[in-house]
């Protein structure tokens, strides 16, 4: 009989699509808009900074100049998050007269990479200190290979690409790798067939949330450096270079908005928790026993 | 023992891979490279497949007049699209700036659109699951409105707190059950592993 019930609930009931829209994204919106005057109150980076040390003690430990390679291979559905945790990385490490090169083992890492050297570019960062290998095609027999050989780079006069080639040609010649993960490929396999093969290079995970608690087992293990999986130390992270570079933090996330995401969350599990579903549901099973 | 050609094939490779990863010689490397290259060429052989098929199928879908004709010919366009602006005669492939415009303009947006209407669609699906009135759900619920509440952007003390235990709750509740899930995979790879490299079938148990 219960489970006649709850079939008949879930049958009548129909979301009212549209206006609970139209409320969301006011709600969204005046959250955004009333974000800068509560900023006192909301803060969306994490009071605990031991994430932010942790990376920034790894590169602390860099030499000079040091040959960095980004493994990117962020998926389009979830870079929007990790994306300015990244572009703090990458601010960092040319603040530190990083030489960057880029390669991606997945097509979605690719178009992202290509995009994000575009856009370095853009910014001014000099060609010499810019290298892009690319696709490289296999997932984790590609990056494998990459241990000991990665593609020749599209142009063989960039410096990025002579000094790699000066110090081997592959993954073993970085000083450090930044493996940026999505849904498909990340730290995980980079844990797994890099870090296994080059001990002593050490690697920093850039990655979505959803990956934090499978990533946190391997900082504390020490097979990965350092670690940003999280909107808040993300937030933190951002936060701290821009105050070390004297330059707006440019995360472009409102705590306001997200505060309001969060308690239209809650209402919506409060309201389920107590009475099961919509009050219509129950008025229609009530009129289906009485007929 | 093994009893097919693909069986002796992957005893073969895995134990070229696994001496290759303990043994540390030029010789052995060249071998399991090229052995790496042949598994790349075999995982591109299937992407390019897969996407024929797909093709296939919905230009199939579209001139036999399909219900379906319509989200059909928006991918078959977008795939010619894609090919077209990352193979014409001097494209720089996908650093191709119609390319990187397709792709940051038009794919990525869209993309994070779906992805941000999962916020909707997890409600719905809240109250819809509550309908059902199960334990399961329940708990569910319980756990997600205090990891929420844990992570509520709120400054000064109370959000310290807040931190604080959510720190506490990744790294030893949470951080537990994930560390026994890594380890439970590792060991069973492993012994996936071995049964594959001795041929051992689930009929010999």
């Amino acid at each position: 009989m219960i489970e006649t019930r709850s079939r008949i609930r879930l049958r009548r009931w129909r979301p009212r699509g549209l206006a609970w829209s139209i409320v969301l994204l006011a709600a969204l919106a005046v959250g955004v808009l009333v974000g800068g005057s509560v900023s006192n109150q909301l803060r969306l980076e994490n009071p605990d900074r031991s994430r932010v040390s942790e990376l920034r003690a790894v590169l602390g430990r860099l030499p000079d100049r040091p040959l960095v390679l980004v493994g990117m291979d962020g998926d389009l559905g979830t870079y929007p998050e990790i994306r300015p945790a990244l572009r703090a990385v990458l601010a960092d490490l040319l603040a530190h007269d990083a030489r960057i090169a880029m390669v991606s083992f997945t097509p979605e890492g690719r178009a992202l990479a290509a995009a994000e050297v575009a856009r370095l570019a853009d910014d001014g960062v000099a060609a010499d200190r810019l290298l892009d290998y690319g696709y490289v095609a296999g997932a984790e027999a590609g990056l494998v290979l990459a241990v000991t050989d990665l593609p020749s780079p599209p142009r063989p006069d960039n410096p990025v690409g002579r000094a790699v080639l000066a110090d081997g040609d592959g993954i073993a010649a970085f000083d450090i790798a930044v493996v940026v993960g999505g849904i498909d490929f990340g730290p995980r396999g980079w844990v797994e067939q890099v870090a296994t093969r080059l001990p002593s290079l050490p690697l920093i995970a850039v990655a979505p949330t959803f990956a934090q608690p499978e990533l946190a087992p391997y900082l504390r293990t020490g097979q990965l450096d350092a670690l940003l999986a999280t909107v808040r130390d993300d937030a933190a992270y951002a936060q701290d270079v821009a105050l070390r570079e004297g330059t707006s933090d440019r995360t472009g996330q409102s705590p306001a908005a997200m505060l309001v995401g969060m308690l239209v969350a809650l209402g919506v599990i409060g309201r389920a928790y107590v009475y099961g579903g919509p009050p219509e549901a129950d008025a229609a099973i009530d009129e289906e026993d009485a007929a | 023992m093994p009893r097919n050609v693909p069986g002796i094939i992957v005893i073969l490779v895995g134990l070229l891979l696994l001496v290759d990863f303990v043994v540390i010689n030029p010789t052995l490397v060249d071998v399991s490279n090229a052995v790496l290259r042949l598994v790349v060429l075999l995982a591109a052989a299937a992407g390019i497949t897969g996407a024929s098929f797909l093709v296939m199928r919905h230009g199939r879908a579209v001139l036999d007049g399909s219900p379906h004709r319509l989200e059909s010919s928006v991918l078959i366009v977008g795939l010619v699209a894609m090919l077209a602006t990352g193979l014409y005669p001097g494209s720089q492939g996908a650093a191709d700036p119609a390319v990187r415009w397709m792709v940051t303009a038009l794919l990525a947006p869209l993309v994070a659109s779906l992805f941000a209407m999962l916020f909707v669609f997890l409600l719905v699906a809240v109250r819809r699951g509550m309908l059902l009135r199960s334990r399961q759900m329940r708990v569910m619920l319980l756990a997600a409105a205090v990891v929420i509440v844990l992570l509520l952007p709120l400054g000064g003390q109370l959000g310290g707190w807040l931190a604080a235990v959510a720190a506490w709750s990744e790294a030893v509740p949470i951080g537990a059950v994930f560390r026994g899930l890594l380890i439970g995979v590792g060991i069973l790879v492993a012994v996936q592993a071995t049964r594959i490299l001795l041929s051992v079938n689930p009929a010999d148990d």
